[in-house]
């Protein structure tokens, strides 16, 4: 079960076109409500002057290998391993999410794509690692959602109060849920079901990207890019910080 | 005086929310991060600011008599046992000062209760606790008919 | 409380409850494990104990040090300074035992960690005057914390307590508290045989200068609620000294500390016009208090009215001259983090109006009266005093006990000591503790019993200003106006405006009458009626309503006092322009009151001040 592609059993009562055509308005919902959001907030302009600040409190001019190593440095750590959270358990639950969407939203392309029917048998990999990432998604989602959400955590709120900093989690944790889901309904035949639960997926999955304007989900564009600006601030001595002290530890 | 959090700083993770002598700190319903809910009640104590491990807090004087520009910042490094402090005035002039906070690591207090306990004849003196030797000196002082003056005024 | 939420009770059974995180309830609650080994020793504070208290920010010295061991200062020394300063009226026996424990407290902080700046010539510690010594101590309250960390059975952090709880088998005895968890909501029951009340004075009580955003910047903490007051105040213990509020000469705004720089950078202050004044007032203050504005030092309260009276003519404002001592970089240095380690706000202050203080003489400033126990003031509960020197009628049980059994305080609890500060609070939070961990030793099988009646009444009433808004918030479309309830926020502004106005606020020049305090109290009883309908639109706005609640307790209190005292004991701090000149045939003597919760009725005495040092 966990090896078979289920988006070729849709077959049964959707087109394989649909679901390609789908995920191209999916990618372009994300882009444009990425991009309503930041001509909303005019956030164009205010990161650009925030560029213009920095570069004029810098005491130091970085080279333009200087800058590449730190945008490196930036993708290796605060991206790959999701350094900039300094809380461990936030910080594996949000890997486990990051790198399980990855997994399940790569093998969704690629089995929507390049393996649309059964007449293109799918390698038992691909299926697997889409599970896999399913599984990543709801465990360090879940987890998330009941313990680890700082207004419910520390500030008190009730689990279930949801407000509008919840629409990303709710909209992501509904989507992979009913993937997940639908998938299980479909081994068992019963064609209503699956159309039911493949519906509740779609409906999640569109909730998700298309809230991307008043969502959370831009912030995995903005927070890379802030990462790297305030590596290079750093760097180049336009922190406004004072300068940490040459002191040894206590002991 | 008050805080003020900077949203591609902050990550959420409510240290600031935990510390705040006022209860003022707390997690906006959109954004998922901190916020100061009350200026009027912000003492400008610092404590969430130099909690904060993304150094995402900052202070913007009150504004009734305090004019825009200016910049103190701080960066505790609690490991080290000291704290810098960064002063940018309006005018740009700037001031910078290190000071210890503390000379023994955190968390290396003795409990009271390592102590050899107190014989029962202590507890009906007036000696607390490692008295009379942290004070110093050989005896915990009284007074003596000498020092007492009587009657009221 | 939502679908899926229920409102819980949570029972918490201790021997020893020590209420309020602060310096003296850290003290309180280190004492109580060391005597109290096998003790079940609780502390509960409304905040977080790491940084709780008016000393989170920390202090850049501590003012309350004898340095007997380098024969320095004598205990008794200390007594005849803080008589000086409150004018003749303070409690000698709490004020020489705070003196003579003292020492040990501030040795065992430098123990801990707490950084002191030495002499270099001597190697003894920094002296900033007689009294102080200077150290780093951005870090104070969190080392302080530390050890009543490692004492505490158990912290409760974000529990604020409302009230003090009776023993139902025996009359006149403590039995516990109650409050609420301010994170959960939670009702939380204490069940205690001694409770130590070490919480704060009273903050916001009268207008402060600024009233936008910069309210914020009290000089004593915004988080002062007078919960020391009104939790003693409504079980029936008895207060001294409740009038005894002190007005501060700080630095314009920021009300920035002026110790060290009076002290060690020797800085002075002059007029507007470069003069020095303090002389020019010396006989007619000599007309109000007689000799007392001879001695030396200056008490504080004259020190403020010869500035007052130097505005009042016109000559403000009044600065501080710094220029000759900041060309020294080393007083620069300790000019600047003398603030940054304990009101930080004033160097944000100075840094935006470009302020600095090597080429400007900053402006200082009187700040609006605040209600505290551990300063150059000490209003606070009456308490029994140390078995070996309190005279007899300050003395009739355990010491630090209040006039109801079991019920302990330190800090700025406790009237009549006057000059502890923090080293101080911390000791007399020590010395509180002994004694609370003897008295629960004699209690044997004699314990107290909460009364389930009087809790699940206190129940509903913490709890009722959410309610009050949840039903009330129905009649209007939106907005803060609502006929049917006020806000805490609204109900502090007028608590504030009708102490201003008729207790001697700044707005009235720190002046009262008769007249005004009777027409004060007849407004404070309209808002005592009003506070039935605060309302709470969540757990924080809970928080800040039973703030209110317990600062009208206390300035009720503030009011009686004020009107039972027929002079100006302390001008400078108020003024009586009934009765302008301070009077020692008739007043030199403890005002002491009482409030009857059965009858709701105020009772109103004096006691004797006994100078037992020369």
């Amino acid at each position: 079960m966990f090896t078979s592609n289920p988006f070729a059993e849709l077959a049964a009562f959707l087109p394989a076109i649909a679901m390609q055509v789908y995920i191209v308005l999916m990618i372009v919902a994300v882009a444009v409500g990425t991009l309503l959001d930041m001509i909303h907030k005019n956030s164009g302009k205010f990161f650009a002057e925030q560029r213009k600040k920095s570069k004029a409190a810098a005491t130091k001019k970085l080279s333009g290998a200087e800058s590449a190593s730190i945008a490196v440095k930036t993708l290796a750590y605060e991206v790959a391993t999701a350094g900039e959270f300094c809380n461990m358990q936030r910080r594996i639950s949000h890997i486990l999410m990051f790198y399980g969407f990855i997994f399940y939203l790569v093998t969704t392309i690629v089995m929507i794509f390049g393996y649309p029917t059964h007449a293109t048998p799918t390698p038992a990999f691909i299926p697997a690692l889409w599970n896999l990432g399913v599984i990543m998604i709801l465990i360090g989602g879940y987890w998330f959602f009941f313990f680890l959400r700082v207004n419910v955590a520390q500030d008190g709120q009730p689990v279930f109060r949801l407000v509008l900093a919840d629409l990303f989690i709710v909209t992501l944790l509904g989507s992979v849920t009913f993937a997940f889901v639908w998938e299980l309904v479909q081994t068992t035949g019963n064609l209503a079901a699956t159309k039911i639960a493949f519906g509740l997926y779609i409906l999640f999955t569109t909730l998700l990207f298309g809230s991307v304007r008043w969502s959370k989900l831009a912030h995995m564009f903005y927070k890379p890019v802030v990462a790297f600006q305030r590596r290079l601030d750093e760097a180049s001595g336009s922190s406004s910080l004072p300068t940490p002290s040459t002191r040894n530890e206590l002991s | 005086m008050p805080t003020f959090v900077y949203m591609s700083k902050c990550d959420g993770c409510g240290e600031c929310v935990d510390i705040c002598p006022s209860d003022i700190m707390h997690i906006d319903p959109t954004h998922r991060r901190a916020y100061n809910i009350e200026p009027n009640f912000c003492w400008e104590c610092y404590s969430c600011v130099k909690a904060c491990p993304q150094n995402a807090i900052d202070v913007r004087g009150y504004a009734e008599f305090a004019p825009l520009g200016h910049i103190v910042r701080v960066l505790r490094e609690e490991a080290k046992g000291c704290i810098s402090w960064k002063i940018k005035f309006r005018d740009g002039r700037e001031k910078n000062f290190e000071s210890p906070i503390r000379t023994t690591p955190w968390g290396s207090i003795k409990s009271p209760a390592d102590y050899a306990a107190p014989s029962q004849d202590a507890f009906e003196t007036q000696e607390l606790a490692h008295e009379p030797e942290t004070l110093n000196i050989d005896q915990l002082p009284e007074l003596t008919p000498l020092k007492i003056k009587d009657g009221v005024i | 409380m939502g679908f899926f939420t229920r409102r819980k009770t949570v029972f918490v059974d201790s021997d020893i409850l020590v209420i309020g995180g602060g310096m003296a309830g850290c003290g309180a609650t280190y004492e109580a494990r060391y005597w109290g080994r096998d003790l079940n020793v609780v502390c509960v504070e409304k905040a977080n104990i790491e940084r709780s208290g008016a000393v989170a920010q920390g202090l850049y010295a501590i003012n309350t040090y004898m340095g007997m061991q380098w024969d320095e200062n004598q205990p008794e020394d200390h007594v005849r300074y803080a008589r000086n300063d409150l004018m003749g009226l303070v409690r000698e026996d709490l004020g020489y035992d705070i003196a003579r424990h003292v020492d040990s407290s501030v040795h065992k902080f430098e123990e801990w960690g707490l950084p002191m700046m030495r002499d270099p010539e001597t190697g003894q510690y920094q002296r900033e005057g007689k009294w102080q010594i200077m150290i780093h101590g951005e870090s104070y309250k969190p080392i302080v914390a530390e050890a009543a960390r490692k004492a505490a059975t158990k912290v409760y952090n974000r529990i604020m307590v409302t009230h003090l709880l009776m023993d139902e088998t025996k009359p006149n005895r403590v039995a516990g508290a109650v409050g609420f968890n301010v994170r959960t909501g939670d009702f939380y029951v204490f069940r205690a045989k001694a409770v130590i009340v070490a919480a704060g004075g009273a903050s916001h009580i009268y207008k402060p200068r600024s009233a936008g955003e910069g309210m914020g910047r009290t000089w004593y903490a915004p988080w002062s609620s007078a919960s020391a007051y009104a939790l003693p105040i409504l079980v029936g213990a008895k207060m001294m000294q409740m009038e005894n509020r002190i007005v501060l000469t700080r630095f314009k705004d920021g009300y920035g500390p002026v110790g060290a720089y009076f002290l060690h950078l020797k800085t002075y202050t002059e007029n507007a016009y470069g003069d020095e004044y303090e002389s020019n007032w010396q006989d007619h203050t000599r007309e109000l208090v007689g000799d007392y504005v001879d001695r030396l030092p200056v008490p504080t309260c004259l020190r403020n009215h010869a500035l007052l009276q130097e505005i009042r003519a016109g000559r403000g404002p009044i600065r501080m001259v710094t220029k000759e001592a900041f060309q020294d970089p080393h007083k620069e240095t300790v000019g600047w983090e003398n603030f940054l380690g304990m009101t930080i706000g004033q160097a944000v202050v100075w840094a935006s109006q470009n302020i600095d203080p090597k080429h400007t003489n900053p402006e200082l400033t009187t700040s609006e009266p605040y209600v505290m126990g551990s300063h150059a003031t000490c209003s606070g509960a009456w308490a029994s005093g140390p078995e070996d020197c309190a005279p007899a009628d300050y003395q009739w049980g355990y010491n630090r006990m209040m006039t109801v059994d079991g019920l302990f305080g330190a800090g700025d609890t406790i009237g009549g000591a006057a000059h502890k500060f923090s080293s101080g609070s911390f000791a007399e939070g020590r010395i509180a503790a002994k004694a609370a961990v003897n008295y629960v030793n004699d209690l044997g099988r004699d314990q107290p019993k909460v009364s389930e009646a009087e809790y699940e009444a206190l129940k509903k009433t913490v709890f009722q200003p959410m309610e009050n808004y949840e039903v009330g918030r129905n009649e209007i479309v939106a907005g803060t106006v609502s006929p049917s309830y006020l806000l805490p926020i609204q109900g502090l502004q007028r608590l504030e405006q009708i102490m201003d106005e008729y207790v001697g606020g700044i707005g009235s020049n720190y002046t009262t009458n008769e007249p005004l305090l009777t027409r004060g109290l007849e407004l404070l009883e309209m808002l005592k009626e009003d506070l039935d309908h605060l309302g709470a639109e969540d757990l924080h706005q809970l928080q800040r309503a039973w703030e209110l609640n317990h600062r009208v307790v206390a300035s009720e209190s503030v009011t009686h006092h004020t009107m039972f005292r027929k002079e100006t004991r302390w001008p400078g701090y108020y003024y009586r322009a009934d009765h302008p000149k301070l009077d020692d045939t008739d007043w030199h003597c403890f005002t002491l009151s009482r409030y009857d919760r059965e009858s709701g009725s105020w009772n109103l005495e004096t006691a004797p001040v006994h100078h037992i040092i020369d």
